[in-house]
């Protein structure tokens, strides 16, 4: 059996306990049970890799010194719960902030509200229609959602329902504001479809110029087409060489002066 | 005549928006035709296919159906979800109702025409009772039960259907159970309701089409296609006496250039318009009884009513568009030449204004004082008047805030000749006056209407020493009011046929009055009774060509020195009428070009009558005399208004 020297440097424990004697396995065994036992997280690794280096230093001579991983495990917790700490002080920072940005946003709607007279006459408005209008059914639908809207929403205050007339007053009308983005939105759609069922990819379709020209091809006397000029044509290419002229003519007079 | 300098302006680029839908009304003869900016025009079919009236359109209203309803009713569903029911009387929306359904891809009206249904984008098809004031709401039927309920009601209906994205345009339903659709791939697909087949396949066009209609008597059928072309079916019996009958595609048209978005079909005639913003009515000749000039094709692609006013003392011209306003100055030369001369301009046109309008809503009417220093124009809830100021050559704008509310929807607009007053006519059919400050106004007077009635009065006429201001209705006769004593003057009897121009000349205050028909009556305000003039030509009748025109007259005007001549014009001509002259008879040449000049005194004498029509102009939007020895000729090529248009279908011709 060839007695091998404990190899140190860079090679790590564990790899150590494998290459070495097998007389001295148990003692080494035993040393290194401590640093096996660890549970294999990033903070045991840390303190074994400064172990290696010390004992890079001093060669074979030194035993790892057992109580730094326990300093170092300690150290890490500590860190660990640092960064907890201060992410949570973070988030609660946070937290404040929106709160009190939330609340300055409602004081701010509060003050941008109707006063609170027109509202009153516009749901007791909004009763008597109700009342009347018992018998038909579209109205009733319209009820239902008026009963839904006000269940649904937060705060009387805070959306305005739709409603047909406001007692006397015919001059406004209140609205809803995510109905008309919804009525918008659809309509948007519904004119996205029409456009692309016709002008979309897939269908055939022509410039006008090839269109008004086609005529002018099938003359006996061949014209040019409706629009032969492309005055669009290299814009870009145009404006950088108008302006190099004009700084070119610029040096020349400089020059020319001199 | 005289020799004239006539200032050609060709840079008023009005491009109309496309037809959308059409829908035809068999009691009253009326078409109504509803464009893509939500522009809704009614067209008066026996009245020359005149355009008597006109809804302004909307940016948010993308109207996708229109239809008419027992007793004039006119209704209309868009992509924004509302139905919309218009007030023929006083010219406005009456109301609009949201269907809680989404966006409204079709409309339909029962054959008793009481009820409305209205298909919309969730899929439902609901059912709407048509009462005296509005309509309500009665039941709403899911997909299944939809075809169940109804026959011989015309849905259109957009579906997306399997594989190839292959969408039904158009759908009709028929009495007997067939239903006939047009689709994107071009075919025309007849099915059995009842059995749910298909019974046969017309393969037409290579393009989509998408339009259908019926005829009332289910004999015959319509389609549009997107290359312009629309094709007429006939229910044709097999042989001659069998009693079977099939549908047979009988005759194509090609009058469109672009798609054919709608089609109507009445009794005697196929209507179709499209992207390409022309109307055109076919009239078919198996139909029509009398075959004369009535049963040619009419094209109607200019608008019958006047966008431009003029400045004469500052040479500036007004142009409307239907979100803004152009200010132009015309140019100047110095030069001279004879007749037929081109002109080298010393000084080009100018562009000075450009005027934009607040809010989704068309322009109506607009105009501009004669002295050039007040522009005021309306639409359907605001009414913006502008004082300008010329500076050496610039020119500063400044609104006159706070205008009433009751200007708000003028119908016309119309500055006094010293532009110290301004006359506004109102949809309710009431007319305004309201004097004009430096910077400010004062309302004068308000002239309401006849009790009982609410007449919107449509054209307007000012005599140019500011006492006489003439109104014209849609049916009454045109009243003249004495603006010195703030009263009715006197109304001229009433014509059957629509007024499409009004004038009052100098001096004389004859009031001369074009009508749709083309006949043109002179008046006398001050005697209150037709002019001699006017008895001898209604005795004599007009030339039968010039009852032939197809455009209405839409502009006329007078010479300041020469009381004899009235200067009229429609799109396609425009003449001098000199009253010293003989009135020509059926068998003289109407339109006559000047005669060489070597030819004898007496032949010219002979053959010269009152009519002097030039045809050097055209298409004409508007022309007038800005001082004696100029003219103003505003042109719009047919040509121009086609290279603004959304991209035609691909036409495959051989050898190009």
């Amino acid at each position: 059996m060839v007695q091998l020297r404990p190899r140190a440097s860079r090679v790590p424990p564990s790899a150590m306990v494998d290459e070495g004697q097998p007389a001295s396995e148990e003692e080494e065994e035993a040393e290194h049970g401590l640093l096996l036992g660890q549970p294999s997280s990033g903070a045991a690794a840390e303190p074994l890799e400064e172990d290696d280096e010390e004992g890079d230093d001093e060669f074979d001579d030194e035993a790892p010194e057992e109580l730094t991983f326990a300093s170092a495990q300690a150290e890490a917790r500590e860190e660990e719960r640092r960064v907890r700490e201060s992410v949570r002080r973070d988030k609660t920072l946070l937290k404040e902030k929106r709160k009190r940005r939330e609340e300055l946003f409602i004081e701010q709607k509060k003050r941008k509200l109707l006063p609170d007279n027109i509202l009153e006459k516009l749901t007791t408005a909004e009763q008597t229609n109700i009342k009347k209008s018992s018998g038909k059914l579209k109205e009733a639908n319209l009820q239902k959602e008026n009963e839904d809207c006000d269940k649904g929403s937060d705060s009387k205050k805070a959306k305005v329902q739709k409603v047909q007339s406001v007692g006397q007053n015919k001059s406004y009308l209140a609205l809803r504001l995510k109905d008309q983005d919804l009525r918008d939105s659809r309509q948007q759609a519904a004119k996205a479809f029409v456009q692309n069922s016709l002008y979309g990819p897939g269908t055939n379709r022509t410039t006008v110029n090839k269109f008004l020209s086609l005529e002018n091809k099938r003359l006996p006397v061949k014209k040019a087409a409706a629009q032969f000029l492309n005055n669009a044509w290299g814009t870009q290419k145009k404006q950088n060489a108008k302006r190099f002229k004009r700084r070119w003519m610029v040096r020349k007079m400089k020059t020319s002066k001199k | 005549m005289g020799e004239f300098k006539v200032h050609r302006v060709r840079f008023f680029n009005y491009v109309p928006s496309g037809i959308r839908c059409v829908a035809y009304n068999n009691q009253s003869n009326r078409l109504a035709v509803s464009r893509t900016d939500g522009t809704v025009e009614i067209y008066n079919l026996s009245a020359n296919y005149f355009q008597e009236k006109f809804f302004p359109g909307h940016e948010s209203r993308a109207t996708e159906a229109l239809c008419w309803a027992k007793g004039q009713r006119l209704f209309s569903g868009g992509l924004n979800g509302e139905i919309i029911e218009y007030d023929l009387q006083a010219l406005n929306i009456k109301y609009a109702m949201d269907a809680f359904g989404g966006p409204i891809w079709s409309m339909a009206v029962s054959p008793c025409g009481s009820q409305l249904l209205v298909g919309c984008e969730d899929g439902s098809v609901k059912l709407f009772q048509i009462t005296p004031d509005k309509i309500q709401f009665e039941r709403n039927f899911d997909r299944q039960k939809r075809s169940a309920v109804h026959k011989m009601l015309v849905d259109r209906q957009y579906m997306g259907v399997s594989k190839r994205k292959c969408i039904i345009w158009g759908v009709a339903f028929l009495s007997d159970g067939t239903v006939i659709s047009v689709d994107s791939a071009g075919k025309v697909q007849f099915w059995d309701s009842a059995t749910g087949t298909l019974v046969k396949n017309h393969l037409i066009a290579n393009a989509d089409v998408q339009s259908i209609a019926v005829s009332d008597q289910e004999d015959s059928f319509v389609v549009g296609t997107a290359e312009g072309t629309v094709f007429h079916f006939q229910l044709v019996s097999v042989t001659s006496n069998s009693s079977e009958k099939q549908w047979v595609r009988t005759k194509p048209f090609q009058h469109h250039t672009h798609d054919v978005r709608a089609v109507a079909h009445s009794p005697t005639a196929l209507i179709s318009g499209g992207t390409d913003t022309h109307l055109v009515i076919r009239p078919l000749m198996e139909k029509v009884e009398v075959k004369n000039y009535d049963a040619a094709l009419r094209k109607i692609t200019f608008p019958h009513r006047r966008l431009i006013s003029c400045s004469k003392k500052r040479h500036l011209l007004l142009f409307q568009f239907a979100h803004h306003l152009e200010l132009w100055r015309l140019g100047s030369t110095v030069a001279t030449g004879k007749n037929g001369d081109t002109l080298p301009l010393s000084k080009d046109a100018d562009h000075l204004l450009h005027l934009k309008t607040k809010g989704p809503e068309n322009i109506i009417c607009s105009c501009i004082s004669p002295c050039g220093s007040w522009i005021a124009y309306s639409t359907t809830s605001r009414f913006f008047l502008y004082r300008l100021n010329y500076e050496h050559d610039n020119i500063s704008l400044q609104r006159v805030s706070k205008m009433p509310a009751f200007l708000r929807s003028a119908l016309q607009i119309l500055f006094s000749e010293d532009s110290t007053k301004l006359f506004v006519a109102s949809n309710q059919g009431s007319l305004h006056i309201i004097r004009l400050l430096e910077g400010s106004f004062k309302h004068l007077h308000t002239f309401q209407p006849q009790s009982g009635t609410v007449e919107s009065m449509c054209l307007l006429a000012i005599s140019p020493d500011g006492n006489w201001l003439a109104a014209s209705g849609t049916s009454a006769g045109v009243h003249v009011y004495n603006i010195k004593h703030l009263k009715l003057h006197c109304t001229v009897p009433a014509y059957n046929f629509p007024v499409t121009a009004l004038a009052i000349a100098p001096n004389t205050n004859n009031l001369v009055i074009a009508h749709s028909d083309q006949q043109v009556f002179e008046y006398s305000i001050p005697d209150k009774q037709y002019t001699e003039w006017s008895r001898t030509i209604q005795k004599q009748g007009f030339h039968y060509l010039w009852l032939q025109r197809d455009t209405p007259i839409t502009h006329i005007s007078f010479h300041p020195k020469r009381p004899m001549h009235i200067l009229l014009h429609d799109a396609y001509m425009f003449c001098i009428i000199d009253k010293s002259l003989p009135l020509p008879n059926d068998k003289t040449l109407l339109y006559n070009p000047l005669p060489p000049t070597n030819e004898s005194d007496v032949i010219r004498r002979r053959t010269a009558h009152a009519f002097k029509i030039s045809k050097i102009y055209k298409p004409l939007l508007f022309m007038d005399l800005l001082d004696e020895r100029t003219l103003v000729a505003v042109e719009r090529p047919l040509d121009d208004i086609i290279a603004q248009l959304p991209p035609p279908i691909k036409k495959k011709k051989f050898g190009t």
